[in-house]
């Protein structure tokens, strides 16, 4: 049990392969933050409970502070720091900003994930489909009203963009 | 959260060698959506030596519609459960439970395996150890219970089992148990009746500690999909039930000819409404008789002095979950 080493695995994070050293009993969002540089992923509750902690990994949106980060290697995670390309921030950051999806902003990457998930499954969700989909983040500022603004938004920025290509 | 050492098992025969060569306790992790939170809050008074990855063992990830009736691996998860078409038709009780257990987020992670084997929520029990020192209470071997002097709001209404009155907090465990399923493990096939076991210490089955779920699988219902789940809780995403009921009825020419009603969150074990479901057998289920099944089944309720509102909560739950399973 002492002999336990750190060991080195590869995490590849919004497409790019890290190298990291890592415990076995690190968490997903720990290692994000401490050793990826990915400080987007926030951590609010650590149980589970809140998902500030939101990531898409392998295309779905999960708690990274309840998952081990020894059991990653190989999968597609994709954190807040991955949707802007170039500068250029995704339509639904676009929304967050157009619709005041943020306050505080700490429930933001979460929600913003667990949107991309959302739209990713259902490009056209009605209010109750958005409210059951964000039944995971909580927002403490309690936001909801302009949130779920944003991604009624999103979606349909997204679903313009999706016609015009 | 204290280290331990971490395995990828590759088949389940080695997911068992790892346990059983295991000097200090050992755990299987499935999405670790309960084992993270019992690690983290050091819960346990032996740390666990190792913890078992059973996602890198293939082939447990499948939904399969057979002829003796739905198979669900043991990795399947809860989403995978509440969004299958073949369950949401043939078994909507237990598409309605997956869909209504946690958050979406944890049953993107959390399989229906680990939903069942989880551990009890009683909040002394899961007090972290960080916050002041973790409580040593009977259910883990220590020697009192803190739960029938202090706060058992969330308690048993059923009475005790080896001094705890802490409940099952599974929302799928009652669909199970209405659908009569089998549980198939590394050892044998164990009847959903016999599976659950607050004797046992923490856990919450009778599994021996190295023994795995590898199947669940549920008998196609006889007289169609007449099957149904309700849950109470404080909000409708993220919390445990405070109550919650599966039902599963067989009318043949308007009567009711076989039934069996689970509640869950008012005992140690899930818990069958036997008296309800007998007197229902030959009966047309009307409101009154859904109503009396509901009176049935909270007979031989023993509330604590704060938990009497579950009693009522028991009573409405069963009544309205038979008549969802005729709407
Ligand atoms: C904030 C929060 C809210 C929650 N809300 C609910 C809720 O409303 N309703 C509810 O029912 N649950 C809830 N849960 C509990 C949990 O998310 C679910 O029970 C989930 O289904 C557990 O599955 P898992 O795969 O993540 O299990 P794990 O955490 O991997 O395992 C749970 C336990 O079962 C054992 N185990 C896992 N798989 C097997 C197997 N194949 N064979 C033998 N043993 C096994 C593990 O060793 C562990 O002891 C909640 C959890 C959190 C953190
Ligand atoms: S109810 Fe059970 S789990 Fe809770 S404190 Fe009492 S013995 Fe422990
Ligand atoms: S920090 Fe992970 S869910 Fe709250
Ligand atoms: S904006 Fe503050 S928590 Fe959501």
């Amino acid at each position: 049990m002492n002999d336990n080493p750190k060991r080195l695995i590869q995490l590849t994070v919004n497409g790019e392969i890290q190298t990291v050293p890592v415990e076995s009993h690190w968490t997903l969002s720990k290692v994000l933050r401490n050793d990826c540089g990915h400080t987007g992923t926030k951590e609010a509750c650590d149980e589970g409970a809140c998902g500030a902690c939101t990531v898409l990994i392998d295309g779905l949106a999960v708690p990274a502070c309840m998952i081990l980060a020894v059991e990653q290697e190989g999968k597609d995670i994709e954190t807040i720091e991955g949707l802007s390309v170039d500068g250029k921030l995704h339509p639904i950051q676009e929304a967050w900003l157009e619709e005041y999806g943020s306050q505080c902003g700490f429930c933001s990457p979460g929600m913003i994930m667990t949107t991309k998930y959302l739209l990713s499954k259902n490009p056209n969700p009605t209010d109750d489909e958005i409210k059951e989909a964000i039944g995971g983040n909580l927002c403490i500022c309690s936001n909801y009203e302009h949130i779920i603004n944003a991604v009624r938004s999103a979606a349909q920025k997204m679903s313009k963009e999706q016609t015009h290509v | 959260m204290k280290r331990f050492n971490h395995f990828n098992a590759t088949t389940m025969e080695e997911a068992v060698n790892l346990l059983n060569e295991s000097e200090g306790p050992a755990y299987v992790i499935a999405g670790g959506s309960d084992l993270m939170g019992c690690l983290k809050d050091n819960l346990w008074m032996e740390a666990p030596e190792r913890v078992i990855n059973l996602k890198t063992i293939p082939g447990l990830k499948e939904i399969n519609v057979k002829d003796d009736g739905l198979h669900i691996g043991a990795m399947v998860t809860l989403t995978e459960v509440a969004e299958s078409d073949a369950v949401k038709e043939q078994w909507p009780g237990l598409a309605e439970a997956a869909r209504r257990t946690a958050s979406p987020l944890l049953r993107n992670m959390g399989t229906v395996a680990g939903n069942i084997c989880q551990e009890n929520r009683c909040w002394y029990y899961r007090y972290p150890d960080k916050i002041g020192g973790r409580i040593d209470c009977v259910r883990k071997g220590g020697k009192r219970c803190l739960a029938v002097p202090g706060d058992h709001r969330l308690h048993s209404i059923f009475g005790q089992v080896k001094k705890c009155i802490a409940v099952n907090p599974s929302d799928t465990a009652p669909a199970f148990v209405a659908l009569n399923a089998t549980i198939k493990t590394t050892k044998r096939d164990i009847p959903i009746d016999e599976f659950f076991s607050a004797e046992m210490g923490a856990q919450s089955t009778i599994l021996d500690r190295n023994e795995i779920v590898t199947e669940i699988v549920v008998p196609t219902p006889k007289a169609g999909p007449t099957s149904a789940f309700n849950k109470i809780a404080y909000r409708k995403s993220i919390d445990f039930a405070l109550v919650n009921c599966a039902a599963s009825i067989t009318i043949e020419d308007g009567k009711v000819t076989a039934a069996r009603i689970c509640l869950n969150g008012v005992h140690n074990n899930p818990r069958r409404c036997e008296t309800s479901e007998q007197m229902l057998v030959g009966k047309q289920l009307t409101e009154a008789v859904a109503k009396e099944a509901g009176e049935l089944a909270v007979a031989e309720a023993k509330p604590l002095l704060q938990n009497i509102y579950k009693v009522q909560m028991a009573k409405t739950i069963v009544s309205d979950t038979l008549l969802d399973c005729i709407k």
